[in-house]
């Protein structure tokens, strides 16, 4: 059996134009990959989309990628993730999965207030396949507690759980901020793990589970990423090996600067030293700059100067990130340098039980703030837009 | 009702004769009423009290056993009676309840206390409900709460006997701390009793989902997390008072602490070199470390085989501080580990929340967090005078200066008296279950919040879950009934939560 398993596509989460396309561009070069390595079937754990109404044009180039899959006889299973979830229901991934071009795998039965899931199996190899969705600010854990595990553990033969959740037990310590689930949630006796959500890469063999695995994102979704991962990837798994197939769409490079004790004029030097020796063709530079500057402002190193140099050089893109820097000739700010569900819940957190709330106030703002970011879509009548924001809303408050 | 007089005595020993037919207890609460003033009294002590020489007495009592005969007394109601010996604990006025300065007349009245008289007894606003104000072995329909964040962070002490009812207590505070948001709770469990894996416990409570964190090593139950620490969060002085060094084995750990930082434990166990020590030191240092951790070591390849690892649990401790500070109670089981484990992992987080409150304090974000309690089973352990003689640690830190940072211990013990006098002086509310041994008692009644100078008996009379709760936050001490933490899950209120599961695809 040899199957591949990918996650957090975030199809059209950059916005900038030359980066729009950057996730869908890693998403049909991975679909290549597992086609060439002729896999029995691909598995998506969540977040396929970016949002759960992405752009046409993203959703023009997925369809016609997973048409072609399906046309070369390679089925694809997939879950929600905490982007592509919506609590009306209202999501691109049920449209795919009526034109059956994937089978969402979470399906089940509410039996006595308790969730029965039921397995998909796949045709041609006869793996057994179920899990659960992603929701924002770990909700799905719900979902969890009220699981039936017996049929799911005792069930035999080759089984896969795909889940969209970051577990304690794997991880790393610079996520320690990030809410987390323990692995004790997930049904036991399981072959494969397939997960999705946290943008790290990891696998582990775990006692009384099997090889819990998340491929990390296809492609980064933002600067800390680009510097942290530089690429995305996904897993092969082909009988009993497991390989991590990695996504390039174009070179990434990172610059980090340390800025203490420097003035601007000389970090101004530095950056122009370390780029004229180098070649960025078709890269994507990132250029992180920390520390206070002893003299000058932030504003005197020459950044147009800097980016202009990079793209004669044949850079792709080029982003700077100063959040971190500041000048003595300026008071000093702190800036968290956090990503923004971080921010987010630091900031949830900190304004919690102001006002009289039913229930778990956290996860209600939580969903009230995934319900109001909906866009309006191209197309839809203003009309239209607010009676799909309502039924959200009333979704939350029902 | 009308139980007795008072006829002489002084502050501290009134004395009362018992009106006929009624009863008296150790530890009844009794009130003398003037016409502007009610004085609130406790029962310390009961004697005989007769009109008849004790000679006579005798010799009655010999013919009625050795003669048979049938000898009453006239007017026996009148001639042989109790005498009670009371203290006055609060008096009632125009001006609110006060600690009594004087005492009632002679000849007032006493008569057994009423809800009605308790009434100043109000909730606090971060209350922790101890259970129901106790009148002798009577209960009294009246709640007892204390200010539960104030009581926490000045420190609980749960002195008793075993089979008094220290894990009920505990079991029934923890159960009422869930229902708050003013506290969170580290529980070092070492008999994985408190979460209830296959009985009633924590885990029945309506709010377990979102206010309790188990952590075990052993087959967490579903939704509970693996106990697992990286070797790289320990430091040397977590080993403080879990493990005596000698002077150059601690000097050896704090150099390869300074050369090797984080992986300062696998040095060691490597054999990586550092200056200036004897081998041999080094060779214990190396088989303490693995038999503490419970680690062993091939020649090329560490194993870890208990709750300390060098791949998993790089979280583990900020998970489980960060649970505490959103109010949460954390339980660690270490049923699996030996004493000095289970200190070594509270030392951990012990020192984690501390430095974190410390620096709340210092940017200002301390009043916004949850009070933390750390609950210590066998708190000599860590808190005892021939522990704390070899040096400090965390939790006698905590002891002495917690309650700035608010970090507070609940020091759980048979054995008080074990625990430095300056200690238990910091341990602002005791909540006393009955103790047989005197010396323990001593200690309880030297480092009172209230004078308890008479009450040593009263102590040694104490029932299961009967309890004597002295606390500075607290008018007076009071006497209180536990309730049984099995009838407290029996009454609570059930979850009744609709059921939302979208995203999945039904039918």
């Amino acid at each position: 059996m040899k199957f591949a398993h990918l996650a957090d596509c975030h199809i059209g989460s950059w916005r900038d134009p030359k980066l729009k396309d950057i996730s869908t561009r890693a998403f049909v070069k991975a679909v290549d990959l597992c086609t060439g390595e002729k896999v029995d079937f691909i598995l998506i754990a969540g977040d396929l989309f970016n949002t759960s109404l992405p752009g046409i044009e993203f959703i023009k180039a997925v369809t016609k990628k997973l048409k072609e899959v399906k046309d070369l006889g390679i089925r694809v299973y997939v879950i929600a993730g905490s982007h592509d979830f919506s609590p009306s229901g209202k999501t691109m991934l049920d449209v795919l999965e009526h034109a059956d071009l994937f089978v969402n795998v979470a399906k089940g039965e509410a039996i006595d207030g308790r969730l029965k899931l039921n397995f998909t199996v796949d045709e041609k190899t006869g793996a057994k396949i179920t899990g659960l969705l992603g929701k924002r600010g770990g909700l799905e854990k719900s979902y969890y507690e009220d699981l039936y595990r017996e049929n799911l553990e005792s069930e035999p033969g080759f089984k896969i759980f795909m889940f969209h959740s970051l577990l304690t037990e794997l991880k790393p310590k610079d996520l320690e901020k990030v809410d987390s689930q323990p692995l004790s949630l997930l049904p036991k006796t399981f072959d494969y793990y397939a997960g999705g959500h946290p943008h790290f890469v990891e696998n582990k063999k775990i006692e009384g589970y099997g090889v819990v695995a998340y491929p990390g994102p296809l492609f980064p979704n933002n600067f800390r990423e680009l510097e942290k991962l530089g690429r995305g990837g996904f897993y092969i798994y082909d009988g009993g090996k497991l390989e991590w197939y990695p996504v390039q769409v174009y070179n990434a490079y990172s610059m980090h600067f340390e800025c203490n004790h420097k003035s601007a004029e000389q970090v101004n030097k530095e950056i122009f030293d370390m780029i004229k020796s180098k070649e960025f063709f078709d890269t994507i530079v990132t250029l992180r700059l920390d520390g206070v500057l002893d003299s000058g402002k932030v504003s005197d190193i020459d950044f147009k100067q800097i980016f202009s140099v990079l793209y004669e050089k044949s850079a792709y893109f080029v982003m700077k990130n100063t959040n971190g820097l500041s000048s003595k000739e300026f008071e000093q700010i702190s800036v968290d340098s956090g990503n923004i569900e971080e921010t987010e819940d630091k900031l949830i957190k900190e304004h919690l039980g102001q006002i009289k709330v039913e229930g778990d106030e956290d996860a209600l703002i939580k969903q009230f703030m995934q319900a109001l970011s909906l866009e309006k879509n191209e197309g839809e009548k203003v009309a239209d837009f607010e009676r799909r924001l309502v039924d959200e809303v009333k979704n939350i408050t029902r | 009702m009308i139980k007795g007089q008072v006829i002489s005595g002084e502050f501290g020993k009134i004395i009362v004769r018992q009106k006929s037919l009624e009863k008296m207890e150790i530890g009844e609460l009794l009130v003398a009423e003037n016409q502007d003033t009610k004085m609130i009294l406790q029962a310390y002590d009961l004697v005989y009290g007769s009109q008849i020489s004790q000679q006579n007495l005798e010799l009655i009592s010999g013919m009625n056993l050795e003669e048979g005969t049938d000898i009453d007394f006239f007017d026996g109601n009148l001639r042989n009676y109790t005498l009670a010996y009371l203290k006055t604990m609060i008096t009632l006025g125009n001006g609110g309840a006060k600690i009594s300065k004087g005492l009632p007349p002679v000849f007032s009245n006493v008569r057994e206390v009423t809800s009605d008289d308790l009434k100043f007894l109000t909730k606090p606003r971060n209350p922790l409900f101890i259970g129901k104000l106790r009148s002798g072995s009577k209960m009294l329909d009246v709640d007892l709460f204390l200010p539960g964040d104030k009581v926490f962070s000045h420190h609980v002490l749960i002195p008793a006997t075993t089979g008094r009812g220290k894990s009920n207590l505990t079991y029934c505070m923890l159960w009422d701390v869930m229902d708050r948001d003013y506290c969170g709770i580290l529980v070092l469990d070492p008999h994985d009793e408190y979460y209830g894996r296959n009985k009633v416990g924590l885990k029945d409570h309506v709010n377990s989902k979102a206010k309790l964190a188990y952590y075990t090593a052993n087959h967490p139950p579903v939704g509970c997390r693996s106990l697992k620490i990286n070797l790289q969060q320990l430091r040397p002085a977590h080993f403080n008072g879990v493990v005596e060094w000698s002077g150059p084995q601690k000097e050896a750990l704090t150099a390869f602490y300074k050369r090797y930082s984080k992986q300062w434990i696998e040095s060691v166990i490597l054999e990586k070199p550092v200056d200036g020590f004897n081998e041999a030191t080094l060779a214990v240092l190396k088989r303490r470390l693995l038999s503490l951790l419970d680690m062993e070591f091939d020649g090329s390849q560490l194993y870890c085989n208990g709750v300390f690892d060098i791949n998993a649990g790089d979280t583990t401790i900020h998970d489980i501080c960060s649970e505490l500070e959103q109010s949460k109670t954390v339980i660690i089981d270490t049923s699996p580990f030996s004493g000095a484990v289970e200190i070594l992992i509270g030392s951990l987080v012990a020192t984690e929340i501390l430095n974190r409150y410390k620096g709340y304090k210092i940017k200002g974000l301390l009043d916004d967090k949850p009070v933390v309690s750390i609950i210590l089973e066998e708190a000599p352990r860590v808190l005892g005078k021939e522990v704390l003689e070899k040096g400090p640690n965390v939790f006698s830190t905590i002891a002495r200066e917690g309650r700035k940072f608010k970090v507070g211990l609940t020091a759980i013990t048979q054995l008080p008296s074990l625990i430095p006098r300056e200690i238990l002086a910091n341990i602002n509310t005791k909540i006393i279950l009955g103790i047989e041994m005197a010396p323990e008692r001593q200690a309880i009644i030297e480092s009172a919040a209230q004078d308890l100078s008479e009450d040593n008996r009263n102590i040694a009379s104490l029932d299961v879950g009967e309890a004597i709760v002295t606390s500075n936050f607290s008018k007076f001490a009071m006497p209180v009934k536990i309730p049984l933490f099995e009838d407290i899950v029996k009454q609570s209120r059930k979850e009744d939560v609709k059921k939302d599961y979208s995203g999945i695809g039904f039918g």
